[in-house]
């Protein structure tokens, strides 16, 4: 299954650009059909065993900020954005060092991992459906882009990749709540993640209450729901027709990790692999997939009639020494699924599917709005995974038309992301700040300490209010000679900002928050302002806010109906270039409020079967081709 | 090298072998309001003991340590500057794990010839964390508790009664 082999003689017929969940997905399919396929990968395959596992377990335990990729093995020569590369500055505006290159008036104010398994090691593995509405938005409210289909052309495609994923969910209260459907009497692989006890105490205070964004606007009625996610949990016996399902364990590791034990760490690792990461796919790879690993594709190769037939690549030993042997993979079909950002970076570099000016565009993430406060009891956060419930009422809907929809979620580890708890409770109990050149406070130490810190820690919350973003043009992914990594290829290029739809969006989230908080009658703490940890601050209509990223980078190869007006067609094909694919939550035009990661595994699913169907036309045998008609030239 | 054994003293009942670091415990105690059986039960005791000394030197921990004597064992009472901020930064150390920056101040104070910077002492110490303990929690990433239990009530929290546990959300659980 893995190579170390030199693979570049010969010839595949399909090469993937990327081991991360898209691309190992497409992998597994088109392996398991025959295909002899490449995984090139720019990263290292270190967590391949689990040894290395175990080492990077070490790594987060040892690391001061648990960021999401702080149990990753930094590679300078196939670096990773890091959310530790933005910082704020004291009086507003932000800066930012690290891979990429920032000139947005805000901050792109995310991550992304270049390693096998990609950004799924560290993903939450929250894995809710997309909305039906919102594949067209701009059709239905007027705003972004449309997707050429629609949910029922995807809605197969999600029951795949629930179990390629292995989803654990409560279908029946999703189609209720939600109102997304599902065919008859379907059931998830297993059966929901129990919810937390924080998500009960928010149930019993909050539901069948009603709220206002503002004052005259329409009531939405409030209702904890249970979110779907990719972990393992009770297996249900209906699934499958009755035929059940067996829960996918640690890769490396057999009999393990067969359901979550609330390690509460599932970003950015779960210790027990009941989470699924993209190594549990790999795992399962026939014989006819190659992985290489520290190989950075530096160039797409095309036929000068613009057909893919290769890649150019590094391939290096050492990820602290930018050391390289370039070589060239051919093979009939080239599929990018390197993440949003890394796919238009290639498209740029190798000056393809230039037609419609898009490439590279449209960039999305999901913008979170952060709420914290203190309930009047304890509520036992840091347990559990990091969300089992959200409030969906605010998904879609006429407020649509005027502002950004978002999705609740309910945050069972205290107030970890928005303070840095618990360790700026203990910090800030002791009388040391943020800068150790500022005066210290007193302190408190002894049993005052430990029991001040009990009576807070134990009762925090907080509340994620995720936004959508909607495609624009002038938030983008360039690339700049200037501005290149060890290697020599260049680094991306960022300009974000946020829209006012979606900063009216944040205004109605946090009057949503207000009365939540209200009706929970808990103490809130939420308070924005500039500063080292808030690069993600601005001010709009005489207030300010901060957002933080999610990690969800999106549209930079944007899918659409037209090859005048958008990268790929519905099934992930570059219009300009037949046999290459980008795939990936960069073809996505909308991503409206829901975790993008199991809408980008159905789309991989869908893709593996263009490209199966592509192949098997390619290798009909030359009797049937030269039944063609023969080509008329003027 | 194997120094030579002192017999008599091993065989004389009357030399009591001190508990180790039992000074650095005996300080700990005021500072973390954890009894020392529970600092001991960390595993972390030699390690932070040795680590303070390494980051501060030694004459500072001497003179921290008659400041906390001067104070009464009290560490509110301390009143150099560079003795109180050895006291934070020992108490982060139980609580957290992790070493973290001193005063700018009393980093130049003390000469240090180190970045002034935070750090874990050792993956180790993470999960040993006292801060966890002060709510009944249990460290990210170490000392899973076991399927469905984040959906138990904490010490000190109201059960909820059947009306408020919804129907949806159990998880197949009884």
């Amino acid at each position: 299954m893995s190579g170390s082999a030199h693979p570049g003689r010969r010839r595949y017929d399909v090469i993937v650009v990327g081991a991360g969940m898209a691309g190992s997905l497409v992998a597994k399919r088109l392996g398991d059909q025959g295909w002899r396929v490449l995984v090139l990968e720019a990263g290292t395959g270190t967590l391949d065993t689990w040894p290395g596992h175990l080492d990077a377990l070490d790594t987060f335990a040892s690391a001061v900020a648990k960021v999401p990729n702080s149990p990753y093995r930094p590679n300078a020569v196939a670096p990773s954005p890091d959310v530790l590369d933005v910082g704020g500055l004291p009086g507003g505006g932000y800066r930012a060092h690290g891979y990429l290159v920032q000139r947005g008036a805000l901050p792109y104010n995310s991550d992304y991992l270049r390693a096998s398994g990609g950004t799924g090691l560290h993903w939450l593995g929250l894995t809710p459906r997309m909305h039906p509405d919102d594949f067209t938005v701009r059709s239905r409210y007027g705003y972004g882009r449309d997707w050429p289909i629609g949910y029922d052309d995807l809605e197969a495609h999600y029951r795949a990749a629930e179990r390629e994923l292995g989803v654990a969910g409560d279908a029946a209260e999703q189609a209720d709540a939600i109102g997304l459907p599902f065919p008859e009497d379907y059931v998830y692989p297993m059966r929901e993640i129990p919810r937390s006890y924080l998500d009960d105490v928010l149930a019993a205070r909050l539901d069948g209450h009603a709220v206002q964004e503002k004052p005259g606007s329409a009531h939405t009625t409030l209702r904890v729901v249970t979110t779907p996610h990719a972990r393992n949990s009770t297996p249900h016996e209906d699934y499958d027709g009755g035929r059940g399902y067996r829960p996918v364990g640690a890769a490396g590791l057999p009999n393990y990790g067969e359901r979550c034990v609330g390690n509460a760490s599932c970003t950015p690792i779960c210790p027990a692999q009941a989470k699924y990461t993209p190594l549990k796919t790999q795992a399962a790879w026939s014989r006819d997939v190659t992985l290489v690993t520290r190989a950075v594709v530096s160039r797409v190769l095309t036929t000068s009639g613009g057909r893919a037939r290769g890649v150019e690549y590094q391939e290096y030993d050492d990820p602290a020494a930018p050391a390289s042997v370039t070589r060239t993979a051919e093979a009939d079909v080239v599929v990018l699924a390197a993440h949003a950002i890394e796919n238009a970076k290639l498209l740029l570099v190798s000056q393809l599917a230039t037609r419609s000016d898009q490439v590279g565009r449209n960039l999305m993430d999901h913008p979170v709005l952060l709420t914290w406060g203190l309930m009047n009891h304890p509520v036992g956060p840091f347990r559990g995974p990091g969300s089992t419930s959200g409030l969906e009422g605010f998904r879609t809907g006429a407020g649509r038309r005027t502002r950004a929809p978002f999705r609740i979620v309910i945050a069972n580890w205290g107030w970890s992301w928005p303070a840095g708890s618990p360790g700026a409770d203990v910090a800030r109990l002791l009388g040391m700040g943020d800068d150790s050149a500022a005066p210290r406070g007193r302190g408190l130490f002894g049993a005052a300490l430990r029991e001040e810190l009990g009576r807070g820690i134990s009762r925090q919350f907080a509340l994620q209010f995720e936004m959508e973003q909607e495609a624009e043009g002038r938030n983008r992914v360039t690339i700049d000679p200037l501005h290149r990594d060890l290697l020599g290829n260049p680094r991306p290029v960022v300009t974000y900002d946020l829209s006012d739809r979606v900063k009216r969006g944040m205004a109605a989230a946090k009057a949503v928050s207000d009365q939540i908080f209200g009706l929970l009658d808990a103490e809130d703490h939420t308070a924005y302002g500039p500063g080292p940890f808030a690069p993600g601050h601005f001010r709009f209509e005489g207030r300010d806010f901060v957002y933080q990223g999610a990690g969800h980078g999106a549209g930079t190869h944007v899918m659409g109906a037209s090859r005048e007006t958008s990268v790929v067609d519905q099934w992930q094909r570059c219009w300009d270039h037949p046999g290459l694919y980008a795939v990936g939550c960069g073809s996505m035009p909308s991503v409206g409020t829901a975790n993008p990661s199991l809408t980008m595994a159905a789309l991989a699913l869908r893709s593996s079967e263009r490209i199966h169907r592509e192949l098997s036309e390619l290798r009909r045998p030359l009797t049937v081709r030269t039944a063609h008609a023969p080509e008329v030239r003027p | 090298m194997i120094p030579e054994l002192n017999r008599t003293a091993l065989e004389d009942e009357s030399v009591e072998v001190p508990p180790p670091v039992a000074g650095f415990i005996d300080i700990s105690e005021r500072l973390t309001g954890f009894e020392a059986f529970d600092l001991y039960a960390t595993g972390m005791a030699q390690l932070y003991h040795d680590t303070t000394v390494d980051q501060v030197g030694r004459e500072a921990v001497g003179r921290f340590i008659d400041d906390m004597a001067a104070a009464g064992g009290d560490p509110d009472r301390l009143v150099d500057e560079t003795s109180r901020d050895i006291a934070r930064a020992v108490t982060h150390l139980w609580y957290l794990g992790v070493w973290p920056a001193l005063a700018r101040s009393v980093h130049r104070a003390l000469g240090r010839e180190k970045a002034n910077v935070a750090f874990t002492v050792a993956p180790e110490a993470y999960p040993e964390g006292l801060v966890w303990r002060t709510f009944h929690g249990h460290p990210p990433g170490a000392k899973a508790p076991g399927f469905g239990t984040w959906a138990d009530p904490p010490p000190g929290a109201p059960p909820l009664t059947p009306p408020e546990r919804a129907a949806h959300g159990a998880g197949g659980a009884a």
